[in-house]
């Protein structure tokens, strides 16, 4: 629905739409919000029935307090940075060249290679926990980052490659073969040609591996003990034996999602139209 | 002297047959078109000269070496793309930089030859201009320019300008044609407009299904077209064929009308022909076959008559402006000499 059509549109058609539009961004938006306002609250007034609201309940205390008690949230954060960057970064340099050479070069059976790719994406999370574990425990990498990283590269790899194979299937093949003339080999053409065409799925492959790393909890639990725990792990640990901090819980959720927001609010534009693209050429 | 030679080339894909058994010989400085309609193998041709595509059997020529196995780079051709093919991220300096970049031409020496290019095209005040912000001529004239700034050997042109509307076509055409008359580089075009290869070329090959059905000058394809096909491919309006009979009387036979063959035609009696008439050649009269007028298109210098008659359709092209009405019943007066003949079965032509 573009802007154009909706302008074009009677009133009726046009409240309906907005009405709609207004609704699914509060269905989005509220979690996030009714995150920020309990950060916020005072533990008291956020467990009354119903919540109580009133300004004089808002403070900062949990922020000072989590921060105060900054060493494992900071380490968390820190293992979570160096996790999601390590995979990302390495899911784009493997799985571009990867998707490149599954969507151009004459390899046999490339879609079968490329369905067996995706197929490895099939078997539910808690169907390898089991293997994993025994694996990186018997090589001594338990509670290791950059092991951790290696396991968040096996998931995003596979979806890096099948979201720019999709953009590079669509890259009109007459650019390929210009290259070709111009003297271009299949390296010159992917590095000089290929890849700045390809920013905006890039980007979006990028930001969705990331993101993935950023929030995986369950085999960040079952892989690590305490030095390498990440943000999700050390969130939980808000929640006590006996007590639940939840102002406290809230605040350090905020801190730790802020860094995807902004990468969201950063790329969005690279990342609607990488995704688009994907979509319709895929 | 041979520039470029195609000797006994097929290509297949697979179960599919894009080229069987093309044979083409262009000489230097030549301007050759691959003309067809869709899926002739026009395309498949050039894209095998241009080393982008693999013979699948034969040999190709350049300079008299052998350069089947050579990349679109060590053959020395230069090639310009349907859909401009330019680098979307590039302004309209680094696309035509970027050949000589490749080649590791110094700096200095790049843009010296790319500011040479803009200005015979008249790019000079677009080179840090995106693709995008350009018009389809000027964009058009960019991948001109890439294939330009290398000053190659041959230059390959794939339907380059079907993209454009009718207007700049007719621009860009005559471009092209002065350029090569300036450069007299060896060029191959492929295209499926008849009247676009009529204008721009020395030599034109027509393909059908794979195969050259004719290699000529524009005057023989049009004039003495080799096959029934190209016959109704070349020429605009299209020739109506029908279909008759060598009668004994040294006519062609279509019912109750006959069609006088020109002198000495030395055709068997009885022999089923199919017969035709480019439109000049015909004129309405007080003599000549009777037909009456189904339709009037005049279009400035002449005016396009179709007729119906016993044989079918039949048009005649007329000087000027006429006044004729549908339903009108006219005299046709079909100049012999220029009967165009062909066997009914193979196909080929039979008239001299």
């Amino acid at each position: 629905m573009s802007f154009a059509r909706l302008r074009e549109g009677g009133p009726l058609r046009k409240t309906v739409i907005l009405v709609g539009l207004a609704l699914f961004t509060f269905w989005s938006a509220a979690p996030v919000l009714w995150l920020i306002i309990s950060s916020l609250l005072e533990q008291k007034a956020l467990i009354a029935q119903p919540p109580d609201l009133s300004p004089q309940n808002f403070t900062l205390e949990n922020f000072s307090t989590v921060l105060a008690a900054a060493a494992a949230l900071g380490r968390g954060i820190a293992n979570s940075l160096i996790v999601s960057l390590f995979s990302t970064a390495l899911a784009l340099v493997l799985g571009a060249p990867a998707a490149y050479a599954l969507a151009r070069l004459p390899v046999p059976r490339a879609n079968g290679i490329a369905f067996l790719i995706l197929a490895t994406q099939m078997l539910p999370g808690i169907a390898i926990a089991i293997p994993l574990f025994i694996v990186i425990s018997k090589l001594g990498l338990i509670d290791n980052v950059l092991s951790l990283g290696v396991v968040y590269l096996s998931f995003n790899l596979p979806i890096v490659i099948w979201i720019l194979r999709g953009f590079f299937l669509g890259i009109p093949s007459g650019i390929e073969k210009a290259a070709a003339v111009d003297g271009a080999g299949i390296f010159a053409t992917f590095w000089y040609i290929v890849l700045p065409i390809s920013l905006p799925p890039l980007s979006a492959a990028a930001v969705f591996a990331f993101v993935e790393a950023w929030n995986e909890f369950f085999f960040a639990l079952i892989l690590t003990r305490q030095q390498a725990q990440t943000v999700p792990l050390v969130i939980a640990q808000f929640a006590g034996q006996y007590q639940t901090v939840f102002g406290q819980m809230m605040a350090a959720a905020v801190i730790s999602v802020a860094p995807v927001i902004l990468l969201a609010v950063l790329f969005r534009n690279q990342i609607i139209r990488g995704f688009a693209d994907g979509m319709m050429k895929g | 002297m041979t520039a470029i030679e195609i000797r006994n080339v097929s290509k297949t894909f697979g179960n599919y047959t894009a080229c069987r058994d093309v044979n083409l010989a262009i000489a230097e400085g030549e301007f050759v078109t691959l003309l067809g309609a869709s899926g002739c193998g026009k395309t498949t041709t050039l894209n095998m000269v241009a080393g982008l595509e693999d013979a699948s059997s034969g040999d190709i020529l350049m300079g008299g070496r052998r350069v089947n196995e050579l990349s679109p780079v060590e053959r020395d051709v230069a090639m310009v793309f349907q859909n401009y093919a330019l680098y979307p991220h590039m302004t309209v300096a680094r696309n035509i930089s970027f050949t000589l970049k490749m080649r590791g031409v110094p700096s200095s020496e790049i843009k010296e030859r790319v500011e040479k290019v803009a200005a015979a095209l008249e790019l000079s005040t677009m080179l840090e201009r995106l693709p995008a912000q350009l018009s389809g001529g000027q964009q058009q004239r960019v991948a001109i320019g890439r294939a330009l700034v290398r000053e190659p050997r041959y230059f390959l042109f794939d339907e380059p300008f079907s993209n454009l509307d009718a207007n700049l076509r007719l621009k860009m055409r005559a471009e092209v044609k002065e350029l090569h008359q300036r450069l007299g580089v060896t060029s191959i075009f492929v295209t499926h407009d008849q009247e676009e290869a009529m204008s721009i070329s020395d030599r034109i090959a027509v393909m059908n299904g794979g195969r050259i059905e004719q290699l000529g000058t524009p005057e023989e394809i049009y004039a003495r077209p080799a096959t029934r096909y190209v016959a109704t491919f070349i020429g605009s309006p299209r020739i109506e064929l029908a279909a008759g009979e060598i009668g004994a009387d040294g006519a062609i036979k279509v019912g109750a009308a006959a069609i006088p063959l020109p002198t000495g035609a030395g055709l068997a009696p009885g022999r089923p022909v199919d017969f035709g008439i480019r439109p000049e050649y015909v004129a309405l009269g007080d003599s000549g076959i009777p037909a009456t007028v189904r339709l009037v298109q005049p279009v400035g210098p002449t005016t396009h008559v179709t007729l119906d008659w016993e044989g079918g359709t039949l048009l005649a092209s007329l000087p000027g402006f006429v006044r004729l009405n549908s339903g009108m019943p006219v005299k046709a007066a079909i100049d012999s000499r220029h009967l165009l003949i062909f066997d009914r079965q193979s196909g080929e032509r039979l008239s001299h």
